[in-house]
C-alpha cells in the first residue's frame, strides 16, 4: 500500500520488540465480538493513483461548471477571478499540511498569515478585530448571536427577514436550546424594512442581525437601526455574503456595527459546491473577550523579537470546557491563508475594480431587461431579484439559457419554500463580460 | 547514548520577513481583471466608501516571495514527523489534492440544478455509504464542519429524538473525565447540563460511577474511543446497555477513530450516532487549523433527525433532499465541506477493503512500538498495551526540574514537533504521542532516539539545553502572557 513505509519485516521487527507475536495480540483489549475480518468491510477494490484521478475525472466531467459556463448565481457563493498565486501558496505543504499552531515557534508562516488576515479583514470591514475565522458565513451569524447574548445579558434576539435564509436558519438552530428569545421577521418585498427592524429592537433585546447589502442585493443605510440600538443598547450584527462588495461601498464597519460577520469566499476561494469556504468574525474592541474562535495576537519571543501566538484561549473549550465562548475546535485557517494571499495581490486598487465590475455587470443587465421582467429597485451592488409574469415564463428562460451555457439565476424558492415561484435571485461578477449579459439578455428577450 | 542522526530543525536559509504592511513602497496596479466596464448607478453612488480600506498590494513576485518565506516558518507534515496524540497527524497525498482541483469539482455552485452536478453528488453519496460501512452504521450526514460541529448535531439528534418521545426533560450529558474540552462545550451548546465521569486507576470509565450517575435525567453519554488515555474501553458494550437501560443515547467522539479503521466497528458496540474527524482518519490535511470535517453517523433510532439539505439516490439519481418535518435542520450554510469531503473520500479509495485495516493496524503498531521502547525512561501512567497513541508523563524527568514543556520545546531543536502535552487533564504532565501509520520506523526510530537522548541529559543533570530550547527555529519562546495581558491582533501603521 503506497502510503504505508513498513515492509513486513519492518512489522516483524518492531512486533518483538513490543513482545508480541502478533498484531492482533494488540487489538486484545477490544471484545473478540466486535473484531472484524481483514477485507471484510464493503468497499471497492483499494485504486491505484492512477484509478483514482480517472475515476474522479469521470465524475468531474459529469458536471457543469465555471470553466466553461456563465454564471449569474449568488446567494451566499460566487465566481468570482482567483488569481494562479492564491492557489499556489495555500498548496505549499508548508501551509497545507501543518496542524494549528500551538506550538509557534515552529508555526510562525501560518501565524503571521492570520495575523496579516486579521488585519485586512478588519481593515476592509472597517472593525477594530477579526478573529481567525469561523467555518462558514452561517456559523458565523449564529457565534456573533451568541456572543451578544453573553456580553450583553440579554436574551433576546432578532433577525432580519432580509438575512439570507441558511444563514437565519443555521442562527435558529444554533439558539434552539439556550435561554431566551429569537424574533425572526419577515421581509416585505425584496429589500430590508428598517421601520419594522427598528420597531423589533427593544431594551431587552440582546442583539439585532441584519444583512447588508442583503440577501436580495440591496444596499441600505444602517443609520436608523444604529440610532434604536443606541438606544435600547442593543448590539448590531451586520451580515454580509459577498466580501467583495467592501472594495466600493461603505463598509458595515463606517455604520457604527458592533459585530460584523460573513463569506470571505469571494476573497479567492472556489464555489467548491459549498465549501470549505470562509466565516470572517470581526467586532469592536470592547467586545474582545467575548470572541468566539481562535485568535492570533502579536508579542515578542525570548531574545526580544516579534513573533506572534495563539491568543486568549482561555476564553476556548480546552481550556473553559463547557464555559468557553464557543464550542469551536478549528477554524479555515487553509482558507484565511488563501483570502489573505488575494488581498494582498488585489490591494485596495483592485478590491475596487473587482466590485466596479461585478456591479457595472448588474447595472448593464438590469439596464436591458426586456418587458415583462422587472428588478427589484433600489440601490444594488452585484446581486438582484428578477420577477417574472409567471413561473413558466421563468423555467423556460431559465431552459434556455441552460443549453447556451448559461447558469441565469437561482430559483428564489429554493430559499424560501413559501414563495410564489416565479422570482430568480440573480448574482453578477468580474468574470462576466459585457457579451455574456448581452447574451443573457437576448436570451431572456426570446424566452418571453 | 544515541546516534542517529535527526533530521534538522527549521535552521538553515532562513529568511526573515516583514509584515506585508511593511514593504515600503506603493504597489503598481498589477492585477488584469475580466469584466464589464461602466459607471456606478446614482443609488449605488451615494454608498460609495469614502475612505480606501487600507489594504496594501504587492506585486505578483513581491507577494509570492513574501508568503513562500513564511510557509518556510512553519513545521509541517512533508518536512517533518507530528506526533501529535488525539490529532492523527497522517500524511495527506498528494493525488488527492489534485483530484478535488478537477474543475467539475472545484468550480461549481452550490445552487446549480441537480442534473449538472450529479458526478459530485455520486462521489459525496458514495463516502456517505463508506463512512456507514466502516463504522458500522446505517445513515451518515456529510454536513457538520468538523468534529466540535458534529458533536453539536449528534448532542442536537439526541435532544430532538428525546422531545419525540416525550423526554424533553432529559438534558444531562455524562462526559468522563479523559474527554475532549469539545464534549462539555458542545453539551453546553446545545442547553444541556454536563457532569463529569471520574476514570478508573487504569484510565477507562468506571461502571460504578457511570451507574450512580445515570437517573431519569440523563440524555447522552459521550464517549472516546479508544479514549484520549489511548487505552480501548473494553466495557463499551456493558456502557452502552446501561445508558439504553437508563433511557439514555450514547455519542461516539470519533476523534481516535484510527485505532479501529477495518479492525472494528463502533456501531457494533451500541454506539448510537459517531463524528468522524475526516482530517484526522481520513487524511485531510489540517491547514494550519482547518478546514476540517466532521460527518456524522447514526443509528436507525436518531435517523429521522439528521441535518439538511442530505444527499439521497433515487430512479433519477441523486437528489440534495432540502428539508423534511423531522429533520433538526441546517447546522452549516451548504451541504458541507465539499473539498475536505472529496479527499477523504480519495483516501478511502486508496486503501479499499484489501488495504483498510492496515489503517489501524500499522497505527497501533507504531504506538506500541513507541511505549516499548520508551517505558523505561518515562512514566507510564496506565500499563498494558495501548491503541493508537500511548501516553507518558513527566513524573521521572521531574525530579530533575524538568516538565514536559521543556522536553516538548527540546524536541523542537532535535527536529520533532511536539508530542500533546498537557492533555489529557487526568494525569500530571501528559505527553500523548500519536505517530499514525504513515511514518516509518526510522522515523520513529528517530523520534525514540531524542526522547531517549532527553531523558538520559534529565538523569545526567544536563537540563540547561532543554530549560532554554528551543534555540534553532526562527524565533525562540514567546510570551504567550504578554500577548494575552494587552492583546494585539491587527496591525497598526
Amino acid at each position: 500500500m503506497r502510503f504505508l513505509p513498513h515492509t513486513d519485516a519492518d512489522r516483524t521487527a518492531m512486533l518483538e520488540t513490543i513482545g508480541v507475536s502478533d498484531i492482533n495480540k494488540l487489538f486484545a483489549d477490544i471484545p473478540a465480538e466486535f473484531h472484524i475480518e481483514a477485507g471484510s468491510l464493503n468497499l471497492p477494490d483499494a485504486l491505484s493513483e492512477a484509478a483514482i484521478v480517472r475515476k474522479f475525472t469521470r465524475a468531474s466531467e459529469q458536471n457543469r461548471h465555471a470553466g466553461n459556463h456563465s454564471y449569474f448565481l449568488g446567494g451566499g457563493t460566487y465566481h468570482h477571478f482567483i488569481p494562479a498565486v492564491v492557489d499556489y501558496v495555500i498548496s505549499r505543504g508548508e501551509f497545507l499540511t501543518a496542524y494549528t499552531p500551538y506550538q509557534p515557534e515552529i508555526s510562525q508562516g501560518t501565524l503571521q498569515v492570520l495575523f496579516e488576515y486579521q488585519t485586512m479583514a478588519s481593515r476592509l470591514l472597517d472593525m477594530d478585530i477579526s478573529n481567525a475565522s469561523m467555518y462558514d458565513a452561517a456559523t458565523a451569524v449564529a457565534e456573533a448571536a451568541l456572543m451578544a447574548k453573553r456580553a450583553t445579558r440579554r436574551n433576546r434576539t432578532v433577525i432580519a427577514g432580509s438575512v439570507n435564509p441558511r444563514y437565519r436558519a443555521v442562527a435558529r438552530n444554533y439558539l434552539l436550546h439556550l435561554e431566551g428569545e429569537t424574533v425572526e421577521l419577515t421581509s416585505n418585498g425584496f429589500t430590508t424594512d428598517i421601520e419594522a427592524i427598528v420597531a423589533a429592537i427593544t431594551p431587552e433585546t440582546a442583539s439585532v442581525i441584519v444583512q447588508y447589502p442583503d440577501f436580495y442585493g440591496t444596499v441600505y443605510d444602517l443609520a436608523d437601526i444604529r440610532k434604536k440600538c443606541d438606544e435600547t443598547g442593543t448590539l448590531m450584527v451586520v451580515a454580509f455574503s459577498d466580501a467583495t462588495a467592501f472594495g466600493l461601498i461603505k463598509a458595515p464597519g463606517s455604520f457604527g456595527a458592533d459585530i460584523v460577520v460573513g463569506s470571505g469566499q469571494s476573497l479567492g476561494i472556489p464555489m467548491g459546491f459549498g465549501g470549505p469556504h470562509l466565516g470572517i468574525f470581526t467586532c469592536t474592541q470592547k467586545l474582545l473577550r467575548q470572541m468566539p474562535g481562535r485568535v492570533c495576537g502579536l508579542t515578542q519571543d525570548a531574545n526580544g523579537k516579534r513573533g506572534f501566538v495563539l491568543t486568549l484561549s482561555t476564553r476556548e473549550q480546552h481550556i473553559r470546557r463547557e464555559k468557553a465562548t464557543s464550542n469551536i475546535c478549528s477554524n479555515q485557517g487553509l482558507m484565511c491563508t488563501a483570502a489573505a494571499t488575494y488581498m494582498t495581490l488585489m490591494g485596495d486598487a483592485g478590491l475596487k475594480r473587482v466590485a466596479e465590475h461585478s456591479a457595472a455587470a448588474l447595472k448593464m443587465l438590469v439596464g436591458g431587461l426586456p418587458s415583462g421582467v422587472t428588478a427589484a429597485g433600489g440601490a444594488h451592488y452585484n446581486e438582484t431579484i428578477l420577477s417574472f409574469a409567471g413561473q413558466s415564463e421563468r423555467d423556460n428562460f431559465l431552459k434556455r439559457a441552460e443549453a447556451a451555457n448559461i447558469f441565469a439565476g437561482i430559483p428564489l424558492e429554493k430559499f424560501d419554500t413559501e414563495i410564489e415561484p416565479k422570482h430568480l435571485l440573480i448574482a453578477t461578477t468580474e468574470m462576466l463580460e459585457a457579451d455574456d449579459v448581452t447574451r443573457y439578455l437576448e436570451l431572456l428577450g426570446g424566452a418571453l | 547514548m544515541s546516534t542517529s542522526i535527526y533530521q534538522g530543525g527549521s535552521h538553515g536559509l532562513m529568511h526573515e520577513e516583514p509584515l506585508l504592511f511593511e514593504h515600503a513602497h506603493e504597489a503598481p496596479e498589477s492585477i488584469n481583471l475580466p469584466g464589464v466596464a461602466g459607471i456606478l448607478s446614482s443609488e449605488l453612488k451615494t454608498f460609495a466608501r469614502k475612505t480606501e480600506p487600507g489594504i496594501p498590494g504587492l506585486s505578483e513576485p513581491e507577494a509570492v516571495r513574501h508568503f513562500v518565506r513564511l510557509s518556510q516558518w512553519n513545521h509541517n507534515i512533508e518536512t517533518g514527523f507530528y506526533p501529535l496524540g488525539s490529532c492523527t497527524m497522517k500524511y495527506n497525498p498528494r493525488v488527492n489534492e489534485q483530484v478535488v482541483r478537477l474543475p467539475g469539482l472545484a468550480h461549481i455552485h452550490p445552487d446549480q440544478p441537480e442534473s449538472t452536478v450529479q458526478g459530485a453528488l455520486a462521489l459525496l453519496y458514495e463516502l456517505q455509504e463508506w463512512l456507514g460501512e466502516i463504522t458500522g452504521f446505517p445513515y451518515c450526514t456529510l454536513q457538520p464542519a468538523a468534529g466540535a460541529q458534529g458533536e453539536w448535531t449528534g448532542l442536537m439528534m439526541i435532544r430532538a429524538a428525546l422531545d419525540a418521545r416525550g423526554d424533553s426533560h432529559r438534558t444531562k450529558v455524562l462526559v468522563p473525565d479523559s474527554a475532549h474540552g469539545t464534549n462539555p462545550a458542545s453539551a453546553a451548546l446545545c442547553g444541556m447540563t454536563t457532569v463529569e465521569i471520574k476514570s478508573t486507576p487504569e484510565g477507562r470509565v468506571d461502571l460504578d460511577e457511570l451507574k450512580a450517575h445515570l437517573d431519569g435525567d440523563v440524555a447522552a453519554l459521550m464517549m472516546t474511543n479508544p479514549n484520549t488515555t489511548g487505552m480501548f474501553e473494553s466495557d463499551i458494550a456493558e456502557v452502552c446497555r446501561l445508558v439504553h437501560e437508563a433511557g439514555g443515547f450514547v455519542y461516539g467522539d470519533g476523534a481516535n477513530l484510527n485505532a479501529l479503521v477495518g479492525k472494528a466497528k463502533p456501531g457494533d458496540m451500541g454506539i448510537d450516532c459517531l463524528h468522524i474527524n475526516v482530517h484526522k482518519s481520513f487524511s485531510t490535511p489540517h491547514g494550519g487549523g482547518g478546514p476540517g470535517g466532521g460527518p456524522v453517523v447514526v443509528s436507525e433510532s436518531l435517523a429521522p433527525f439528521m441535518p439538511t439539505p442530505r444527499i439521497e439516490k433515487n430512479e433519477s439519481g441523486y437528489a440534495i433532499i432540502a428539508s423534511d418535518s423531522t429533520s433538526i435542520g441546517s447546522v452549516l450554510g451548504s451541504i458541507g465541506q465539499v473539498g475536505v469531503l472529496l479527499r477523504a473520500a480519495a483516501y478511502i479509495a486508496a486503501f479499499g477493503k484489501d488495504h483498510m485495516h492496515l489503517i489501524a493496524e500499522d497505527a497501533v503498531l507504531n504506538a506500541n512500538y513507541i511505549l516499548a521502547r520508551l517505558k523505561n525512561a518515562y512514566d507510564v501512567p496506565f500499563k498494558g498495551i495501548c491503541k493508537h497513541e500511548c501516553l507518558l508523563t513527566d513524573e521521572i524527568q521531574n525530579k530533575h526540574g524538568v516538565k514536559t514543556i521543556d522536553i516538548a520545546k527540546r524536541l523542537i531543536d532535535l527536529g520533532f514537533h511536539p508530542m500533546t502535552v498537557y492533555f489529557p487533564l487526568i494525569v500530571h504532565g501528559a505527553m500523548l504521542i500519536e505517530p499514525t501509520e504513515s511514518e516509518s520506523k526510522e522515523t520513529i526510530d528517530a523520534f525514540c532516539d531524542a526522547m531517549l537522548e532527553i531523558a538520559e541529559a534529565c538523569e545526567k543533570g544536563e537540563t540547561e539545553e532543554l530549560h532554554n530550547a528551543p534555540v534553532l527555529p526562527i524565533r525562540s519562546r514567546l510570551d504567550e502572557t504578554a500577548a494575552a495581558r494587552k492583546p494585539v491582533l491587527t496591525w497598526q501603521d
